[in-house]
């Protein structure tokens, strides 16, 4: 299977701090990546360094054959790189609508004739059409966290970045999510995913990857990630 | 009390509010520039009134070259303008805005400061530049709308000159509203004025977008300046004056608020004009002052604050 994403040795520190120390991985085109590791793991600077935010003192980034590194956030979005966050950030000013739009002409380079009947699309899979003209600024959490996904979406990515859908919502909604990001996988979309729930983490993904305190502390197939030595004392402190 | 005195207090009244709701629109083309820098980028252009006495002389040097009527002199100035505000935001501003401020690990104090002390820096050098290519001769725009005025009734009458500005004001803002709302452009300068984090992430330059805006806003000053310079005779150093007048209808308005501008205006307007007429000249600025402080007290972010 062909890689979509390369990390090498790649890392991030501010001041004396390693945030991000030495981790490579690599993941397989339409893959779901999990990515493990208690708070202050490095798990969402992991996501900066990925999407542009956040420039890397040492490594490199490769995705789809190319070598990302030194590319600014807005040429990764062309690239096919999306991000959610983890506390969902609309533009809170602008409608559902336009909020996918913005998405799917820009980081989706679609044309105005191709964007309407895409981002319409979107709205449908991600179950928002009621919300296309509500305020993104108003809508309820749950909804948020669904439109966070869902603009990511519109930007028609290759390879998108998930971070904690599942805190603070019920079994039967994260359900609802798990069956949506893969559904969203099933398109051709690679998938790296944050997430603290763990039962979520080993049903819905292919493979693990856990950090911690910003290094790599395992990776393989989730039941192996869980019972690994390293892991379990991290986590159960045993 | 006659039913002359009442007729003639109620044309004071009617007078004052429709001279004051045109010097509304006219300052509401004042202030449309800054407010909308602020609103997309938290820029402070402390240059902005220079900027519009600059244009009022390009339009002057316009008029030089070809003798037209000074209102088309627009079909040159603003798009110049346009070009000033994009090249300065991308060459320039860009470099010591609050966002690159912030990205280079500085507070957001800091950030802030820094476009404010360049854009004064700005409004000197411009100054100084007008007065050493124009002399400190006072200059005007001559033109016929100035003389001319519609009668209303026997005794009501508006300036012809102020009604052309207070409607070109209010197609101005209903322009860049519809910019704003439904095009691509426009929803890409509000995606970054909401979140200049997040924009880049959906695929958007917040460079290029910035300079767009830049652009808009000083193309706007520059219908502003050509208008200052048909109203009243100006100088190379009377920029700051109209700075003042635009923060007086952002602070009423409230900072990034296109309708706010247009309702400050014609607030700060019609005061001053009836604070003129009932109180004397003297009273005119007093009384927009006042109710800049009253608003400021009551509602300090002003009235149509996003």
């Amino acid at each position: 299977m062909p890689v979509a994403l390369a990390v090498r040795n790649l890392s991030k520190s501010f001041g004396a701090l390693a945030v991000t120390d030495n981790v490579s991985f690599a993941v397989n085109d339409g893959e779901i990546l999990g990515v493990i590791g208690p708070n202050g793991a490095g798990k969402t600077t992991l996501f900066g360094l990925l999407a542009g935010n956040i420039v890397p003192s040492a490594g490199a980034i490769e995705f789809l054959g190319e070598d990302v590194t030194a590319l600014p956030p807005h040429e990764r979005a062309r690239r096919g790189i999306a991000r959610t966050y983890q506390v969902p950030r609309p533009f809170g000013h602008m409608t559902v609508y336009e909020n996918l739009m913005v998405a799917a002409r820009f980081g989706g380079r679609l044309d105005l004739d191709d964007a309407g009947p895409w981002v319409d699309r979107v709205l449908a899979m991600t179950g928002m059409q009621r919300e296309a003209a509500t305020l993104a600024g108003r809508l309820p959490l749950l909804m948020r966290k669904r439109h966070e996904l869902a603009r990511a979406l519109a930007m028609r990515p290759r390879l998108l970045l998930v971070d904690e859908v599942a805190a603070g919502l019920t079994d039967e909604e994260v359900n609802q999510f798990i069956a949506l990001i893969q559904a969203i996988r099933k398109t051709g979309v690679t998938v790296v995913w944050i997430e603290h729930v763990m039962k979520t983490m080993l049903t819905a993904t292919d493979r693990l990857i856990a950090l911690h305190s910003g290094r790599l502390l395992a990776s393989g197939a989730p039941q192996d990630v869980f019972a690994s030595p390293e892991v379990r004392r991290v986590y159960l402190g045993a | 009390m006659t039913d002359d005195d009442v007729y003639w207090a109620l044309i004071d009244v009617a007078n004052g509010l429709i001279s004051g709701t045109m010097l509304g629109g006219y300052y509401a083309i004042i202030a449309i520039g800054l407010t909308l820098t602020f609103g997309v980028m938290r820029l402070v252009n402390l240059a902005h009134g220079d900027w519009l006495v600059f244009s009022a002389y390009l339009s002057l040097v316009f008029l030089s070259l070809v003798p037209i009527s000074p209102l088309y002199t627009l079909i040159g100035v603003v798009p110049v303008m346009y070009g000033v505000g994009y090249a300065l935001q991308r060459l320039l501003l860009n470099r010591v805005s609050v966002q690159a401020m912030e990205q280079k690990g500085m507070s957001t104090s800091f950030g802030l400061m820094s476009p404010i002390l360049v854009t004064f820096g700005m409004s000197i050098v411009l100054a100084q530049g007008l007065l050493a290519g124009f002399s400190s001769n006072t200059q005007v725009i001559r033109n016929e709308l100035s003389y001319s005025a519609i009668q209303l009734s026997e005794d009501l009458s508006v300036s012809t000159l102020r009604l052309t500005f207070f409607c070109v004001a209010v197609a101005i803002l209903v322009l860049t509203a519809l910019l704003l709302r439904a095009t691509h452009v426009g929803r890409a300068i509000r995606a970054a004025s909401d979140d200049a984090e997040i924009a880049p992430l959906m695929g958007m330059r917040p460079a290029r977008i910035y300079a767009t805006a830049s652009g808009i806003s000083l193309a706007i000053a520059g219908v502003a300046g050509v208008m200052v310079g048909m109203t009243r005779p100006f100088q190379p150093f009377d920029g700051p004056q109209f700075l003042l007048v635009a923060f007086g209808v952002v602070i009423l308005g409230g900072m990034g608020s296109l309708a706010g501008s247009l309702v400050g205006g014609i607030l700060l307007g019609v005061v001053q004009i009836l604070a003129g007429t009932y109180f004397g000249p003297s009273a005119q600025l007093v009384g927009g002052y006042m109710l800049i402080l009253a608003v400021l007290a009551l509602k300090p972010q002003g009235l149509f604050a996003r």
